[in-house]
């Protein structure tokens, strides 16, 4: 082989998916943006407006009432998730009875798409049809508006999200527990550490790689939630579970204005960004446990 | 062996090219179609009837939900692959991308139809869709819920509820019957004007500059409509919760449903183990409905634009409008239509008409706004601040008057 196709090579390998990566990503993501300093409505041609879409946006009182309530869930379902995740993939780590079983029963709500998840809560939680207020009212007790009062419902979608995800980071904390050698707790018993001193002087420190990833991904994926939420509650009661990318879509395809959806969608980028850095900011700053 | 093989290639290849003249004479028309009841089924069999005609033509139905039709054809006509032909809700929204119709069928086309549905296809003095079928909202009653509570509707026209003996008379029949709630009342903003036009109200002003909605008389509708739900007679769970009001009625646990003519067929079809029927609506200052309708147009870009005009004038001529209406239990916009033979419900046909015949003439002009489907939704919203008590009726429609104002504002720069 000669040199040149030795260069060639390994590029001609990745090229196609080099390749879908520009065509759906990178090149809608630069429209995008070049959209964001228009006013179009898809049917006629799009007028270049500037920055208007941007100022109005952040002028909106909508549009800061939208992030208050995607931020109150972010900040709810990523420590949920986390708490939740790592406690069922410490459960299952032990050798205890059925493990397996339990492990692919946890897993098995990741597996499932969301709009399943969201039409069968509803029929759980629904007001007139569902289970739950059903059984509350045999047992003679008042039903509970679930999806009608905003602080319950607020409460129900974070319940339903981390219900929905844990079972995926489970997995992945399995995977960080399996990896962290068994000497470290042996030597720490032979000195006498608690379980809960094995737990915090040794697990969350070497699990910090793997902690992080959940962060993040669980970070990304509660700002990005939209099916889940319009399936169960349509955002509602009112908007009370409208969120960020609910807001663009509706921006976008329901009031015609596609200029102001993709401005929005920059802004949202722009918050992921900043906190997926300060995320690595922290971790970096913590120094790797145990060099 | 190898001479054999290149022979029947040479055949193949023939044939093939013999028959692309026979596939090319065909022109297949792209139709975008969204049903409510049974239409779809109808459209097809006059489908079939036109293809009889014109062998030469084939159409193709896309069918879509409702709700994607707005997003579905926006995204065609963005990538610059619109269909033929499509049935719409809102011309307006549109008129931009369609085919102006007038110099193909003459302004005079639309003299056959009634007058109340002009405004909704002719813009900028340009005809640019033809109306299919009229609607008109109204109340649909269990007959079972309402004899087992003794109450019985008003058949007199001239002798119908106010909205207060409305309330009263439902609250007994959840009272006196197995009916959990009063009322469904559908989670659209075009549902609630019917308040609107009953209070008094008008959505837009005549010249559809502005809104029109901050009068003492949209207060009244908002307070009105938070009353039925603090009452409980209607369920929250529709406005708050998206609960389907068709369900709730169908399943018995509301003794009637504010909807319209087009769910006749879907009841007939699935309402079958009680009695239902069509009550004369209540009346606020006036008595009203709402007219809205469903239109054909086609598109600019449209790869046929002569076959598909030439298919809208065979779909909104007398014979086969007054089929399409007949079968689907809709209303027809052809003048010479207006007396159709249905097989079922011709009662509540009479009902929905006498209804239209009263209704103020905004009833019928603001929904063809072309902007009136981009602003409902925000307005909708402000109607659940309200029901929710965090706008007084006062403060909403003074707020739907502002984001209103704005969205008009926007547009029309």
């Amino acid at each position: 082989m000669s040199d040149r196709k030795r260069l060639l090579t390994p590029y001609l390998f990745v090229l196609p998916n080099v390749l879908i990566f520009l065509i759906f990503v990178v090149f809608p993501a630069i429209y995008g943006l070049v959209l964001s300093f228009t006013k179009w409505d898809v049917i006629s041609d799009p007028v270049f407006v500037g920055l208007k879409n941007y100022i109005s946006i952040f002028s909106s009182e909508s549009f800061w009432d939208t992030t208050r309530k995607t931020f109150i869930y972010v900040f709810a379902v990523v420590p949920w998730t986390f708490v939740t995740s790592l406690a069922l993939a410490l459960l299952l780590d032990m050798k205890i009875r059925l493990r397996s079983v339990m492990r692919a029963l946890f897993y098995i709500p990741s597996m499932l798409s969301a709009v399943v998840i969201g039409v069968s809560w509803r029929w759980i939680l629904g007001d007139n049809f569902g289970v739950i207020n059903y059984l509350l009212e045999r047992a003679g007790f008042k039903s509970v508006g679930w999806l009608t009062t905003p602080s319950w419902t607020m409460f129900v979608v974070i319940l339903v999200s981390v219900w929905a995800r844990a079972g995926y980071y489970m997995v992945i904390f399995l995977a960080g527990l399996q990896s962290i050698s068994s000497v470290y707790y042996e030597a720490a018993r032979i000195d006498g550490a608690s379980v809960w001193q094995q737990f915090w002087q040794i697990t969350l420190p070497l699990l910090k790689p793997t902690s992080l990833v959940v962060v993040v991904l669980t970070g990304i994926e509660a700002f990005k939630v939209f099916d889940l939420i319009v399936v169960m509650t349509t955002g509602g009661p009112g908007k009370a579970t409208t969120f960020l990318v609910q807001d663009i879509y509706r921006w976008a395809f329901e009031r015609g204005d596609l200029g102001y959806a993709s401005a929005m969608s920059v802004v949202l980028l722009l918050i992921l960004g900043l906190l997926t850095a300060v995320q690595f900011g922290i971790a970096e700053r913590g120094g790797n446990a145990y060099e | 062996m190898k001479k054999q093989a290149a022979k029947l290639l040479i055949v193949l290849l023939v044939v093939s090219a013999l028959s692309i003249p026979a596939l090319a004479q065909k022109k297949v028309l792209d139709f975008l179609w969204f049903s409510d009841g049974v239409e779809g089924d109808v459209l097809k069999e006059i489908i079939a009837d036109y293809q009889k005609i014109r062998p030469d033509i084939e159409i193709n139905v896309i069918e879509t939900p409702f709700q994607d039709l707005r997003i579905r054809l926006q995204t065609m006509i963005a990538g610059g692959t619109p269909p033929d032909l499509s049935r719409l809700v809102n011309v307006g929204d549109f008129a931009p991308a369609l085919l102006d119709l007038t110099p193909y069928l003459g302004l005079e086309y639309i003299d056959d139809f009634v007058p109340s549905t002009h405004r909704n296809v002719i813009i900028d003095g340009k005809l640019m869709a033809v109306p299919v079928d009229v609607t008109a909202n109204g109340v649909i009653y269990n007959k079972d819920h309402f004899a087992q509570a003794g109450i019985e509707v008003p058949t007199n026209p001239e002798d119908v509820w106010s909205w207060d003996e409305f309330v009263e008379n439902l609250e007994i029949v959840v009272e006196k019957s197995s009916a959990r709630y009063g009322l469904a009342y559908d989670y659209t903003f075009h549902r609630w004007l019917t308040i609107l036009y009953q209070a008094g109200g008008k959505l837009f002003t005549d010249d559809w500059t502005a809104m029109a909605i901050n009068t003492p008389e949209g207060e009244r509708a908002i307070e009105f409509f938070v009353e039925l739900h603090d009452k409980e007679i209607i369920p929250r769970s529709i406005w708050l919760g998206g609960e389907n009001p068709n369900t709730l009625f169908r399943a018995g646990l509301t003794a009637a449903h504010w909807s319209g003519n087009w769910m006749l067929t879907n009841y007939r079809d699935n309402a079958t183990h009680f009695n239902w029927g069509v009550m004369y609506m209540p009346y606020g200052k006036v008595r009203s409905s709402v007219l809205g309708g469903k239109y054909v147009a086609s598109f600019k870009d449209s790869n046929h634009p002569e076959e598909a005009v030439e298919f809208i004038k065979y779909f909104t001529s007398t014979e086969v409008n007054a089929k399409f209406n007949e079968e689907s239990l809709f209303i027809s916009p052809r003048l010479d239509n207006a007396q159709l033979h249905y097989d079922f419900g011709a009662d509540m046909f009479e009902v929905f008409s006498r209804e239209l015949a009263v209704s103020p003439p905004h009833a019928g002009s603001d929904w063809a706004h072309p902007f009136a489907g981009r602003i409902g939704d925000d307005l909708r919203d402000i109607i659940v601040e309200a029901l929710q008590h965090k706008l007084t009726p006062k403060e909403a429609v003074e707020k739907m008057e502002q984001v209103g104002n704005r969205i008009l504002d926007d547009y029309m720069k």
